[in-house]
């Protein structure tokens, strides 16, 4: 009855997301992070933190220090503390279930941050992996408009995955039709390790007398195997080859030419957006009145609300970006690169 | 007057429980485990690529019949190796490499049963290729027993292992686990293969042809355990989530006479994904009904039944108090590192006597997982008095860094405390010397014999009664990651110095409660007195 009339409620206010959001003060925003002493969330949190406060609200958050038990009675704890909405990076999409349902039981809203929760009532907010996945075909077909394309994809065991090689396929499809470019192997890369990368990649390579012209490599973990692969039959640099994270080795392999492409995810717009949306939520508002928010299907036939954002894929002529943001520093990148190769580095 | 007496110390033990809870629960004795590897003369390493990423067991058992366990460790690529026990009662660990005839390529697991009944022990060797069942020939020779036992081999990557003997069988049942199909390397995905169960030919002392039980989803545990003291053992079997596609942890009704079938929804089993690579029981809570430690990646899981109704059976629903009680040991306590951590082979021992079952985990990383702990320190949590947990791995001197994956908890140089051997892959194996802690904390160890195919009674449950408190423990064959021990059964007593024991037989029949004083072992054969054993 409740989510009923403040769906309503919503609905008049949809045009105004902005207004709601600046309604919801004096919420409590509870973010349950699934293992927060990892370095790579600090950035997310003082985003999320930052945009939560301006917003007159309250950061609540717990640490589930990897354990898919802990994060279950974390999220428990965030809810009997006063949580108006929540916002969770799981540990294991498989478990938290239980969490989640209570909290919507109790008509509090929770957005899935970063890694899918299968429920239809869960917020999904992530980076557009299958743009992640464009993005990469994009780069390394505008380097390698025709020719032999290997593709060395994720673990088969992470829904990722396959989204970002839909995307990938999605961008090739055109050149793939018209026989100018042709898959001579796609492997996926158990664990995404970097060794089985190498290894896949190793078999492409002698399946094919090393005439492989580019390979879509799905993260900079494979896309450093791959490179490994390709430097021991001495193709490094003169295959184009993609990634995905800013990977701070893979930043320095774009600078060096070895790498072509690694499409980068701002922790920060992240973090910010998360904010914005749980608070939207805390506020009243329906979750398919949130700007930019797309229905998604996931893998489990559960219809979300979704947003996706977009990532940037950093090349050797924007490398500028990511130093510029603090995400690396300019000697990283620019370690054994020539002078005056790569603009950044000047 | 005794009876009397010990009635008068459990009321004592109990109202000092209830002191100890409202001011904190004082912390167990820390046992001091001194590391032996170098000097002990296990020299042996686990090693190879893809194939042997799980696997890696250590089985304990005595082939030469002085009491003293022998330990043989799986090799992988490398030979496997059986180590002959040379230590002295309550001295070094000392071992010799012994040639056995068990000397195999390819070898990731080991179990030892006595599967013919004729009273030596028989090994069971885990390959990725063919298993082979080993007969035991006596002072620690060993002979291939697949023809002669009508045991089929198969081909398969197989990792785990489990026996029981059916009601009225004079022939074991084995279960033996598949891991993925190892020609799809690139993608091995949802390549899960068959399980087998093994039942005896009816009338010949050999197997019949395997019975596939399916589905199958990557097994790296499995258990024959009388989970519900139905008298009938099920079959628990704990899967690895990562391959599989669509499914669960399992358990298959296994009743004489009729086709293995699983427990269902309907009948109350829960869903539960986890990355299944041991189980061990052991009824923590002395409800008569074992719990069940579930080793995985990040979360460990421990399992009690959810409901035990006042009467009849109760239902195959497990709940999972692993976060209560502090035995999830999900991710590193000490090395600094933040990831989760990779549980394999995990038991259930008392390690300072003090009469509360304690667990070891062995731990590492499974090749260099990137969102996993490296650098991944094996857990010893020790059982406080209200039935929680501490680590005190570090503490004890077992945390090693290595990259385990097999493990054995045994008394090896039969001086009442438990030692540690761990497998560790493409590293050196490891041997702890468990030195003690505390001087007032008693034990006792156990041999159970039966003048039936089921020679070393499988399946029994023994009872051990101190301190107000019955102490039950199951035997069972399988479980852990890989590998398994037979031989002595033991129990920490704390300060009693004796205590009364009592064997509940695989068909069901108990025996008397017998008064046994502590510190000793007994071999207890059906229907007579337990005999004091000594080591010659």
């Amino acid at each position: 009855m409740k989510k009923f009339a403040t769906a309503i409620m919503a609905g008049v206010a949809m045009s105004l997301a902005l207004a709601a959001v600046a309604e919801a003060k004096d919420k409590v925003i509870g973010v349950s992070w699934s293992n927060f002493q990892e370095e790579r969330w600090k950035t997310d949190e003082a985003a999320m933190k930052s945009a939560i406060e301006a917003a007159g609200d309250k950061y609540i958050s717990a640490d589930a220090q990897s354990s898919a038990a802990k994060q279950i009675t974390d999220v428990e704890s965030l809810i009997a503390q006063g949580a108006n909405a929540l916002i969770i990076l799981s540990q294991d999409a498989s478990a938290i279930g239980p969490a989640v349902e209570k909290a919507l039981a109790e008509d509090i809203p929770v957005v899935g941050y970063d890694r899918l929760i299968e429920n239809k009532d869960v917020f999904y907010l992530t980076f557009d992996n299958k743009e992640v996945g464009r993005m990469q075909a994009r780069e390394v077909l505008k380097a390698k408009p025709e020719g032999n394309y290997a593709f060395i994809k994720g673990s088969s065991a992470d829904p990722n995955a396959d989204f970002l090689f839909s995307g990938q396929m999605e961008v090739l499809k055109e050149a793939m039709d018209a026989g100018k470019i042709k898959n001579v192997g796609e492997a996926y890369t158990d664990g995404w390790l970097p060794a089985n990368a190498q290894k896949n990649m190793e078999q492409i390579l002698t399946a094919n007398n090393n005439a492989v012209d580019a390979v879509v490599a799905s993260n900079d973990g494979t896309a450093g195997g791959v490179v490994a692969a390709l430097s021991a039959q001495g193709l490094a640099g003169t295959v184009p080859v993609s990634g995905q994270d800013g990977d701070h080795a893979a930043l320095n392999r774009v600078a060096l030419g070895t790498q072509t492409v690694s499409v980068w995810k701002d922790a920060r717009e992240l973090g910010k957006a998360a904010a914005e949306i749980a608070t939207a939520l805390a506020g009243g508002a329906a979750m398919d009145a949130i700007p930019n928010v797309v229905k998604f299907t996931t893998p489990g036939g559960n219809e979300t609300n979704s947003v996706f954002l977009a990532p940037v894929p950093i090349t050797k002529d924007n490398l500028n970006v990511v130093i510029d943001a603090g995400w690396v520093s300019r000697e990283v990148v620019c370690q054994g690169v020539a002078a005056g190769s790569v603009a950044a580095c000047n | 007057m005794r009876l009397a007496s010990a009635g008068f110390v459990a009321v004592l033990v109990c109202a000092g429980l209830r002191a100890a809870l409202a001011e904190g629960i004082p912390s167990p004795t820390v046992p001091s485990y001194l590391d032996e590897t170098p000097t002990s003369g296990l020299k042996h390493t686990f090693a190879g690529e893809w194939e042997f990423m799980v696997g890696g067991g250590a089985a304990a058992f005595d082939c030469n019949a002085d009491g003293f366990p022998e330990v043989f460790l799986a090799g992988g690529e490398n030979r496997t190796q059986l180590f002959r026990n040379a230590s002295a009662q309550g001295g070094a660990l000392k071992f010799a490499a012994q040639e056995s005839g068990l000397e195999l390529e390819s070898v990731s697991g080991a179990y030892p049963a006595d599967i013919d009944g004729d009273g030596v022990t028989d090994l069971i060797l885990l390959r990725v290729g063919e298993n082979v069942a080993m007969r035991g020939l006596g002072e620690c020779r060993f002979e291939r027993a697949n023809e002669a036992w009508g045991f089929n081999g198969g081909d398969s990557w197989w990792t785990s292992f489990a026996a029981t003997w059916e009601r009225g069988a004079d022939w074991p049942t084995v279960a033996i686990g598949s891991y993925i199909d190892r020609k799809e390397e690139i993608s091995p995905w949802g390549s899960c293969t068959d399980n087998w169960l093994l039942r005896p030919a009816g009338g010949a002392r050999k197997f019949a042809a395997p019975v596939a039980l399916k589905p199958s989803y990557c097994p790296l545990s499995i258990l024959f355990t009388d989970w519900n003291r139905s008298g009938t053992p099920s079959l628990r079997v704990s899967n690895d989530r990562e391959y599989y596609e669509g499914g669960q942890e399992q358990m298959w009704k296994i009743e004489p006479g009729r086709a293995p079938a699983l427990y269902t929804a309907e009948e109350g089993w829960r869903f539960l994904r986890i990355w299944g690579m041991g189980i061990a029981g052991y009824d923590l809570d002395s409800d008569g009904y074992p719990e069940f430690f579930l080793s995985s990646m990040a979360d460990n899981k421990l399992q009690k039944l959810a409901e035990v109704p006042a009467s009849g059976t109760p239902g195959p629903g497990y709940a999972d108090i692993a976060f209560s009680i502090g035995v999830t040991a999900h991710r590193p306590y000490t090395g600094g590192e933040l990831k989760p951590s990779t549980a394999w082979h995990a038991e259930f021992q008392d390690v300072n006597n003090d009469g509360r079952a304690d667990i070891f985990v062995a731990k590492g990383n499974v090749w260099e997982m990137p969102d996993f702990a490296m650098k991944d320190p094996n857990n010893l949590l020790l059982q406080k008095a209200d039935g929680t947990f501490e680590e005190a791995g570090d503490r004890a001197g077992v945390a090693s860094f290595r990259t385990a994956r097999g493990g054995a908890v045994v008394d090896l140089n039969l001086d009442g405390l438990l030692d540690i051997v761990t497998v560790n892959r493409n590293d050196v194996s490891e041997v702890w010397r468990n030195t003690g802690g505390k001087a007032d904390a008693h034990w006792m160890q156990f041999r159970l014999a039966q003048d039936s195919a089921n020679r070393d009674a499988i399946g029994a449950w023994v009872e051990v009664r101190c301190a107000g408190t019955v102490l039950r423990r199951e035997i069972t064959i399988g479980g852990g990651h890989a590998g398994g021990h037979l031989g002595w059964v033991h129990f920490g007593l704390g300060s009693d110095t004796e205590a009364d024991l009592r064997v509940i037989w695989p068909d069901g029949q108990a025996g008397e409660w017998q008064r046994l004083a502590a510190d000793s072992f007994y071999v207890v054969e059906r229907g007579k007195p337990p005999i004091r054993w000594q080591p010659k």
